[in-house]
């Protein structure tokens, strides 16, 4: 009997695929809502979107064991459609395309980029329901396992949505002060939308461990594990304090002080919002609890 | 079509792990691989003290949590409502370990598909019964057809009032514990 069948590789794939749909939707509210000093955060959203995600798809397939040495059985994998793995087999399998496909239209990348640029608002738009999709499925993924009671609850899809808008304006930032120094300036607009995300964020995590406390026993037991048990260095230190706490206050005197900050500040604010969101997902499965039976 | 299950009477396991070892051999298994095991209960302190050996596998739920999250339809119920793993489709993708809320499922490595006790489905269509059944010196478990009320698995459950664990998890399990 072993407490929890999913490690790193679930891990990470809950994470950059939370991570690179949440770049999506930062790439098209940039294009559609700002204006043009924006373009340079949507060109970086639109390109680190389709590859985080086909990563993380790369890890969950890895994570397989028969269906990796024989992958003809993966074609099996959409057979039940009351599993949520089969619909987001479905989902990713629509998202990745598009999403490499907008990023070649935002950027006219070759011919095909050119072409697709014509149906720029088609991809914005489908794209942005199948992004929300991707984010919110990773939560239900887990939230309707009830071997798991702290897992089994609607406030994950939730949290994993707030986490991946949240990470994936963060993985977006990142790529447009790599790419074009010159917009580090007008990066300081956008520590609005941290400031936003990870208020949202922190509400839903605070409101699932106060809720799990009471839920059941076995929910209780996992909520401890995070707040005073064996997990508790690292959710305090890597969730709260540096994932969400300082990028929180760091994004809130970005704003203030208008294109002031020191450039490493600001990459510095979005490299721990990935760490945050990262440990986010580690610590959801680590701490998670079957029921006790006997 | 029978619906077996399984009784255990708790009050009668002495711990000795013939049930694991008999499960073992019926199905290939490797030594640290099994489909049954035998938790240890401590009740009480000295000198009112009681140790209670509760032998657990796969419950055979009527309502599958493993079954429905199984992307592949892998995990199907048979017509005798044992729950099964066709080992041609599993991917191996461990959703049904998670999915368990008893934890009864395991991982075969080798064959990288997900393994579970299966009532020795081979055995009982011949007319056998389970090989955890036959081997219990004590006779804790007692196999049969559970919508046959003239089974002895009918009789003991009417007559001590065996529950399944966990009733309350709503999957409506097919082994039933008489535990005092």
């Amino acid at each position: 009997m072993q407490e929890s069948a999913w490690g790193w590789l679930i891990i990470t794939y809950l994470f950059l695929a939370g991570a690179g749909s949440g770049a999506f939707l930062a790439a098209v509210a940039c294009d559609l809502l700002a204006p043009d000093w924006s373009k340079a955060l949507a060109r970086a959203g639109s390109l680190v979107s389709g590859p985080l995600v086909a990563i993380g798809t790369i890890c969950l397939v890895l994570d397989l064991e028969a269906g990796l040495w024989e992958p003809w059985r993966q074609i099996y994998m959409v057979n039940n459609l009351r599993s949520m793995i089969a619909w987001g087999v479905i989902i990713l399998s629509i998202f990745i395309p598009i999403a490499l496909l907008y990023a070649a239209a935002l950027n006219e990348i070759s011919f095909i980029g050119k072409f697709a640029n014509k149906y720029l608002r088609i991809l914005e738009i489908g794209g942005s329901l199948f992004a929300v999709a991707t984010a919110t499925y990773t939560g239900v993924l887990i939230a309707v396992v009830n071997g798991v009671p702290f897992w089994n609850t609607p406030m994950m899809p939730v949290l994993f949505l707030a986490s991946a808008i949240s990470t994936g304006l963060a993985a977006a930032m990142i790529l447009a002060a790599i790419i074009d120094a010159k917009t580090i300036n007008t990066l300081s607009n956008f520590a609005l939308g941290h400031v936003i995300f990870l208020s949202v964020e922190a509400l839903v995590l605070m409101l699932l461990v106060f809720m799990s406390l009471t839920r059941s026993t076995e929910a209780a037991i996992s909520a401890t594990m995070l707040i005073s048990g064996i997990l508790s260095p690292y959710f305090w230190g890597l969730v709260v304090i540096l994932g969400i706490a300082i990028p929180f206050i760091l994004s809130v005197i970005e704003y203030l002080e208008y294109g002031q900050m020191p450039k490493a500040l600001v990459v510095g604010a979005d490299l721990l919002v990935l760490i945050g969101g990262m440990s986010l997902r580690a610590l959801i499965i680590f701490s998670g609890t079957p029921p006790q039976i006997i | 079509m029978p619906r077996y299950g399984i009784a255990i009477d708790s009050t009668k396991c002495i711990g000795c792990h013939s049930c694991r070892v008999a499960c073992q051999n019926q199905n290939g298994l490797e030594s640290k691989e099994t489909f049954n095991w035998i938790k240890n209960k401590n009740r009480g302190r000295y000198p009112s003290f009681d140790k209670e050996f509760i032998p657990l596998q796969c419950n055979h739920c009527e309502n599958a949590p493993c079954q429905r999250v199984c992307p592949t339809g892998a995990t199907y119920t048979s017509p005798e409502g044992v729950v099964l793993v066709n080992p041609k489709t599993c991917v191996g993708c461990k959703y049904c370990m998670e999915a368990c809320p008893y934890k009864m499922r395991i991982i075969d490595h080798q064959r990288g598909i997900v393994e579970k006790c299966r009532f020795c489905i081979e055995l009982v269509r011949d007319g056998g019964t389970p090989a955890c059944v036959t081997t219990c010196p004590t006779q804790v478990r007692i196999f049969g057809d559970l919508d046959d009320p003239k089974s002895d698995i009918s009789k003991f459950i009417a007559e001590t009032g065996a529950q399944p664990l966990r009733p309350d998890l709503g999957t409506i399990p097919k082994i039933f514990y008489k535990r005092s």
